[in-house]
């Protein structure tokens, strides 16, 4: 049997370039990834979590589990693409094995082989259904797709992503494939007979109703038509979104080795960027989106820009870093951590003598084990900082006041802006103070501190609470005393405590020791950014309470008659936005004092 | 005679000459961030201000001399900012001050 024919070249050298362009990409980053990645790695590679890797492969990369968990009929839209090709693929070459036995069959050949197998005489009818079977799963998937760009909100999307020249291209090719495999295939059949239920009926309707002269004159056409559109689909792959059906699969096997996005751009965030698959999930969470009608900074565009070179410094700072849509994402991109080495990128170029003024400075006050830091924002709260004096009175601790008089800031407002560098020398010299003071715990009652404490300073030797966790061991210790005096509290979990820290239980065992606790229709893992974030230096004053505005008004929806938060920056805008009276919860624990 | 050190200073009396200040990053700077303009001078960012209370950096001033077009050591005093963020929290006119932190930085870093 000769496995070639004309109509075959396109798809050929589609299938090259494409195999070309992905070994030279993945061969480069992994090449260019900084030298501990590349460690961690070759340390990874035989242990059980490449194991691990292959398990979530099949479940993400073909059944896109957690694409299902967003919305299951985008779940199966994305599967039925997915598995249905791959199973395709899988059973076409079981059948040419089934016909042939084993003996090489070149790639095309296993493609297009209902072409070159008209010569053969016997039919294998369970090969013909099954292949009709995943040719119609995959076609609803298409139809799906068709559906999904015509009324999003059936897939629980109001918003789809606005695709560049180069993914149009692809997505049609891709629309265009199974149904030209459809059309060739059943065409093959009405001419030569066989088929399955699918392809099998089209065929005996088509032998029945169109003249055999024009059945042979569509014939060739239509397997070229075919072939041209694998071809453009695959050169138009490695460099569209579809880069994404690939790159997953090496994506997850370094996140099992631990590698994660750095401080500054590395090799590794390549195959971050382009595992996005643009699928625009991450559009609706965004309150940029929803509040203020800003749809070109989200994180599919921010990874889209950054990709193709055309990120503008206006929309890598243009985002709360709320980590709603991180939150969402299907693939689990660290999308916080490239927006800020971008912005580490794009920063101006720090001065040197930076800071210099924080040497040999020290305006803390009292002594103990335990430091207290209030961050610069608590500092703006005075009624937390006094809620934390007499909370630390009644339970009878020695403090040490680290920032009472004035201090220094943590140094994430800067991190968050871009300015790694420098933050770093707030975060030695905060450092260096937590040490010379001998502390063994430091309570912090700002989350944005807390994070870089926690994630960052690699404070050995002292353990980092917010002042939420802090309360809560006093109380469990019985060295707190509240009384359960009652009254209706809904609680905001701030960014960077919930989705940041992962701190959701503790503020609320604490409120629930004083009275009842409703929470807003967006809470946990789901709750809403107050818009205040330190994050964002690009939107205004009225944007910011446009978005307080529409935040707060769950609260009032709950009946609460107070709202509780655990963050001195969210209390401050919440109270812009909200007519309830706000509290920081060590507010709430000092009024009710047993 | 030797002047008693009171442990304060008074700033020296200057002129600013706006005509003959050369005002091009001046009104780049305003372009970017019109709601620079609506400033009323409170002082109020400087007062809260994490930097200006370890330092002399004084958030108003420097400002307010970037948009009389007197950029001489702006971009220095600048970058003692910490971006903590206080400023913006009180400023009655709402300005972004972290963008004006910011925006000064990348426009006057080779002054
Ligand atoms: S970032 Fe994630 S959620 Fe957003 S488009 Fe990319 S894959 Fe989808
Ligand atoms: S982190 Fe928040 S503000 Fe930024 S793009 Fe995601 S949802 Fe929008
Ligand atoms: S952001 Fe800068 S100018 Fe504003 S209060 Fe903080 S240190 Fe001062
Ligand atoms: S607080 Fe606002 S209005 Fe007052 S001086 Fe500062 S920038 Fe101007």
């Amino acid at each position: 049997m000769n496995f070639f024919a004309p109509f075959c070249i396109p798809f050929m050298v589609g299938a090259a370039v494409m195999a070309v362009a992905l070994v030279l990409k993945y061969v480069l980053w992994i090449w260019h990834l900084p030298r501990a990645d590349r460690k961690l790695l070759v340390s990874g590679i035989f242990t059980v979590q490449s194991i691990k890797a292959v398990g979530e492969v099949i479940s993400e990369s073909l059944l896109h589990r957690r694409i299902f968990k967003v919305n299951p009929l985008l779940g199966y839209m994305h599967a039925s693409l997915a598995f249905g090709w791959f199973l395709l693929i899988t059973v076409g070459w079981i059948e040419t094995i089934a016909y042939l036995g084993f003996r090489y069959v070149p790639l095309q050949g296993h493609v297009f082989f209902k072409y070159f197998a008209t010569c053969i005489a016997e039919h294998k009818p369970v090969f013909d259904f099954l292949m009709d079977l995943l040719l119609l799963i995959v076609l609803s998937g298409v139809a799906l797709a068709w559906g999904k760009r015509l009324y999003s909100k059936a897939m629980g999307m109001r918003r789809t992503t606005k695709h560049v020249l180069g993914d149009r291209v692809a997505l049609s090719a891709l629309w265009f494939i199974f149904p030209a495999r459809l059309v060739a295939e059943s065409l093959t059949c009405a001419i030569y007979g066989g088929g399955g239920f699918l392809t099998g009926s089209i065929s005996s309707f088509l032998a029945e109703h169109v003249s055999g002269s024009l059945l042979a004159a569509l014939y060739e056409p239509s397997w070229w038509f075919y072939s041209s559109m694998l071809g453009i689909f695959f050169v138009a792959l490695p460099f569209s979104r579809y880069m994404h059906i690939f790159t997953e699969i090496p994506l997850i096997f370094l996140r099992r080795y631990q590698l994660r996005p750095r401080e500054k751009e590395s090799s590794y965030d390549n195959f971050e960027i382009q595992a996005c698959s643009r699928c625009g999930i991450c559009l609706d969470p965004c309150q940029l989106q929803s509040e203020l009608g800003i749809n070109d900074v989200q994180s599919v565009y921010f990874l889209r820009d950054r990709r193709y070179n055309r990120l503008k410094l206006a929309v890598a700072n243009n985002c709360l870093m709320c980590g709603r849509c991180e939150a969402k994402c299907p693939v689990g991109i660290n999308l916080n951590s490239l927006r800020q080495n971008s912005r580490d990128t794009m920063r101006n170029i720090p001065d040197e003598s930076r800071y210099g003024y924080l040497a040999s400075l020290d305006r803390s006050q009292g002594e103990g084990r335990v430091g207290y830091f209030a961050g610069c924002m608590t500092l703006l709260t005075p009624r937390t900082l006094s809620a934390m004096e007499r909370i630390f009175a009644a339970a009878g601790e020695d403090v040490w006041w680290a920032d009472r008089n004035g201090g220094v800031c943590c140094g994430r407002p800067l991190k968050l802006s871009g300015e790694t560098d420098s933050a770093k020398k707030m975060m030695r010299y905060n450092k260096e103070l937590f040490y010379k003071h001998n502390i063994t715990t430091l309570v912090t009652s700002c989350p944005i501190c807390l994070r870089v404490f926690r994630d960052e300073y690699a404070l050995r030797g002292i353990e980092v609470l917010h002042h939420s966790e802090y309360i809560l061991r006093l109380m469990r210790q019985g060295r707190l005393k509240v009384d359960a005096a009652g009254g209706r509290f809904t609680y905001h979990d701030p960014c960077e405590l919930g989705r940041g820290c992962g701190i959701y239980d503790q503020p609320r065992a604490v409120i629930e020791a004083v009275g009842e606790l409703l929470e807003p229709k967006h809470t946990r893992e789901d709750s809403l950014c107050c818009g205040a974030s330190l994050a964002n230096t690009v939107i205004n004053d009225a944007q910011q309470l446009r978005i307080a505005r529409s935040m707060s008004a769950e609260f009032e929806q709950t009946g609460a008659s107070t709202v509780v938060t655990s963050c001195p920056l969210c209390k401050k805008t919440v109270a812009r936005g909200s007519s309830l009276p706000v509290k920081d919860l060590s507010e709430v624990v000092a009024e009710h004092l047993a | 005679m030797a002047a008693i050190d009171w442990g304060f200073s008074i700033n020296r009396p200057r002129t600013i000459d706006i005509d003959n200040n050369n005002l091009r990053k001046s009104d780049e700077i305003l372009r970017e961030m019109p709601e620079l303009q609506c400033c009323i001078g409170c002082g109020a960012c400087t007062a809260s201000c994490t930097a200006g209370n370890l330092t002399e950096f004084n958030f108003r001033k420097v400002h307010t001399l970037v948009r009389r077009g007197e950029y001489q050591g702006a971009y220095e005093e600048m970058n003692k900012c910490m971006l903590c963020g206080k400023c913006r929290l009180l400023c009655p006119r709402g300005i972004n001050t972290r963008g004006v932190v910011m925006l000064i930085k990348r426009k006057l870093g080779d002054f």
